[in-house]
C-alpha cells in the first residue's frame, strides 16, 4: 500500500457543473458534523426549489439535480453558492443502531492486511474501529446504512489502486477515513462486487436497512448513529 | 399478453428510471437508449416514459397471445413477425399466435419492444424500471427469463392508418452528432463538460480526452463502460471523499483509464472526474458495444441545451407524424 494521507481540503466552497443534470457544491474544510448538518439542511431546501428533481448529500458536499430540458444550470448554481455560506448548523438527534460484528475471518478477510499497514494486530484495528459512535453521513452508493463518519483517524487506510472482488452481504469495510456496513446479502443479487475498500468484517444479524414492505421503507436516516460491538475477533 | 420463449441473460424491463429516491442512495436507472424507448412510446401513442424491455443480448423471441399493437426501436437489430421481416424502427400490430425474433444487431447493441398500453407492472418508487442489483422493479426485480409471460395494460384502442404500421427514422439519422478532428468512420462522438477535478489533470491528458480515440472494452454494460487508451495523470493523487454521481460521469481511476458511470451506476463514488457527458448523448453510448471507439468533445452548457432541443424536436415531430397515422376506434 502507498501511504497518502492527502485529501483535497478547499479552502472556500466550490460549485460545478456535473453535465447538464446536476450542480455539485463541495464545502469547504474538513470533513466535521457540524458542516455536514449543514449539508443535510441545504439538501432538504434545495429539493424545494424550482427545477429541482432531486438531491443527494456526499461526504462534504451536495448533488442537486434538474431536469436538462427546463433547467437554468448557471443560475442554480449561483443560487447554491449563495445560500452556502448563511446556511445553519444545528444538531439532529438521530437514533442508535447497535450491531455485533465479526471482525476477520471470512467476510473479513483484509484484516490481516489493514493491520500490518498499522503495524499492529487484528484485534487492536478491532477494537479502534469497534470504539466510536458512527454518523451516517450520506447516503451511500445504493439502498443501505451509507456512508459513515466517525473513525478513528488513527485506521485512515488508503483506498485500494486496484479494485478486487469481495462477498456482498453484512461487510463491515473502510477506506480512507470512512468505513462502511453492508445490508444483509439479497436472494438472488450479485454474490460479489469489485471494491476498492477494505474488508475487515461482517455483521451476520445485521437488519435490512431497506424493505419495500415497511413504510417507510428505509431503516435508518442521514443524522442517525451506529455502533459497532466487537462479538470476536477470528484469525 | 407477451410471452417470452428465448432469450439470454441481462434483458430487462426499463423505462426512463426512478427520480427522487437519490437520499436513500438509490440512482436513477432506467434505459441506456432514452430517444430508442421514447420513439417506440411516441409510435404508439403511448406516454415518453412507458417502460419497455431492453434487449442487449440475443436472439430473442417471443409470442404474442393476443393482438397487440407494438413497437421495437434501437439497435439495428433484425426483426421478423412470424417469419415477416420489419423494417427498422417500426410499429404495426401482432395477432394472436404470432412470434417475434430479434437477431443481433450488425453495429449497434440495445433494441426496445414497447406495447401499446405499456406492460403491466407495479411502479415501485415510482418507475417500473429493474433494479438489478438490489432486485426490485420491472418484472419481479429480475432479467427476463424464457417462460416469463407479461401482461399489458389496456391501451385506448386505435388502428393504424396503413395496415403495415407506421415507422420512424432512427434517432441516429434524425439527429445530429457531434463531431470532432480526424474522426474515423465508425467511431462515436459524445459531449461533454468539464467537471470539478478537471484541473487537477496534466495538461496533456486534459487535451488527451479529447484528441485520443477511447476504446469500449469488455467490462463494459449497463452500470459502466470502463475505457481503454492513453492514461490520464493528475498533477497529485489526493484521496477523494465519497459523492453523489450523475449518469455520464467519466471518473478517472489510477490507472488512468477512465470509466464512464451509465444508466445503472452507483449513486455515488470516489474517483476523480474530469467531464460529464451531457444527457443528450448519452443514448449514443448505450449503442456502442464492447469493441467500439468513443470520442469526447469538450461543450458549453449552451450546446448542451441546443442537443437537448435537438432531441426534444425529433420526439415532437414524431408524436405528430404517429399521431397522424393513427385512428381511434370509438
Amino acid at each position: 500500500m502507498s501511504v497518502n494521507r492527502d485529501v483535497t481540503v478547499l479552502q472556500e466552497a466550490r460549485v460545478s457543473f456535473c453535465g447538464n443534470t446536476a450542480v455539485l457544491l463541495d464545502a469547504e474544510g474538513p470533513l466535521t458534523l457540524a458542516t455536514q448538518e449543514r449539508i443535510w439542511r441545504l439538501s432538504d431546501t434545495a429539493r424545494q426549489w424550482e427545477g429541482v428533481v432531486d438531491t443527494q448529500p456526499g461526504m462534504n458536499s451536495l448533488l442537486v439535480v434538474v431536469d436538462p430540458k427546463t433547467a437554468d444550470l448557471e443560475a442554480l448554481a449561483a443560487r447554491l453558492g449563495e445560500t452556502w455560506p448563511a446556511v445553519p448548523s444545528g444538531r439532529i438527534e438521530g437514533r442508535l443502531l447497535e450491531v455485533g460484528v465479526v471482525y476477520g475471518g471470512e467476510g473479513g478477510q483484509d484484516l490481516p492486511e489493514v493491520a500490518a499497514f498499522h503495524k499492529c494486530t487484528p484485534a487492536d484495528v478491532a477494537k479502534l474501529h469497534a470504539a466510536p459512535e458512527y454518523t451516517i453521513f450520506a447516503p451511500g452508493v445504493t439502498a443501505g446504512f451509507g456512508y459513515l463518519f466517525g473513525m478513528d483517524p488513527r485506521l485512515f487506510t488508503p483506498r485500494r489502486q486496484v479494485p478486487v472482488m469481495r462477498a456482498l452481504g453484512g461487510g463491515v469495510s473502510i477506506a480512507g477515513i470512512q468505513s462502511n456496513l453492508g445490508k444483509p446479502y439479497v436472494e438472488g443479487s450479485a454474490k460479489a462486487a469489485p471494491t476498492g475498500w477494505y474488508m475487515i468484517g461482517r455483521a451476520p444479524d445485521v437488519p435490512s436497512p431497506f424493505d419495500f414492505d415497511k413504510t417507510p421503507p428505509n431503516l435508518v436516516s442521514l443524522g442517525d448513529r451506529i455502533r459497532f460491538r466487537v462479538d470476536r475477533v477470528e484469525a | 399478453m407477451i410471452e417470452i420463449l428465448e432469450t439470454p441473460p441481462l434483458n430487462t424491463m426499463q423505462d426512463l428510471g426512478r427520480v427522487g429516491y437519490r437520499q436513500h442512495g438509490i440512482g436513477r436507472g432506467g434505459v441506456m437508449d432514452r430517444l430508442a424507448l421514447a420513439a417506440g412510446n411516441a409510435l404508439l401513442g403511448n406516454e415518453e416514459g412507458e417502460a419497455g424491455l431492453e434487449f442487449q443480448l440475443f436472439p430473442v423471441r417471443l409470442r404474442f397471445t393476443k393482438e397487440t399493437a407494438f413497437a421495437v426501436t434501437g439497435a439495428d437489430c433484425e426483426a421478423r413477425l412470424s417469419g415477416r421481416r420489419l423494417p427498422a424502427w417500426w410499429a404495426t400490430r401482432a395477432e394472436a399466435g404470432d412470434e417475434l425474433v430479434l437477431s443481433s444487431p450488425r453495429k449497434e447493441m440495445r433494441a426496445y419492444l414497447t406495447i401499446a398500453g405499456g406492460f403491466d407492472v407495479p411502479k415501485v418508487l415510482g418507475s417500473r424500471s429493474t433494479h438489478a442489483r438490489d432486485s426490485f422493479g420491472g418484472y419481479h426485480g429480475r432479467a427476463l427469463l424464457a417462460g416469463d409471460v407479461l401482461q399489458s395494460r389496456a391501451p385506448e384502442p386505435f388502428l393504424f392508418r396503413d395496415g403495415a404500421g407506421v415507422g420512424a427514422t432512427p434517432a441516429a439519422e434524425a439527429v445530429a452528432a457531434a463531431t470532432c478532428e480526424d474522426l474515423a468512420e465508425g467511431e462515436t462522438v459524445v459531449r461533454a463538460i468539464p467537471a470539478a477535478e478537471y484541473q487537477t489533470f496534466d495538461e496533456a491528458s486534459r487535451n488527451a480526452l479529447c484528441r485520443t480515440p477511447w476504446k469500449v472494452t469488455a467490462r463494459s454494460n449497463r452500470q459502466g463502460y470502463a475505457l481503454s487508451g492513453t492514461p490520464l495523470r493528475r498533477n497529485a493523487l489526493l484521496e477523494m471523499r465519497s459523492h453523489a454521481i450523475v449518469p455520464g460521469v467519466i471518473q478517472v481511476p489510477p490507472s488512468g483509464q477512465p470509466l464512464i458511470q451509465l444508466a445503472e451506476a452507483n449513486s455515488a463514488g470516489g474517483y476523480p472526474k474530469i467531464g460529464v457527458v451531457i444527457e443528450a448523448d448519452l443514448w449514443r453510448i448505450g449503442q456502442l458495444p464492447p469493441g467500439g471507439t468513443l470520442r469526447f468533445v469538450w461543450c458549453s452548457l449552451a450546446e448542451a441545451r441546443a442537443a437537448e432541443e435537438a432531441a426534444e424536436a425529433y420526439l415532437a415531430r414524431l408524436r405528430r407524424l404517429a399521431g397522424y397515422c393513427r385512428s381511434a376506434i370509438a
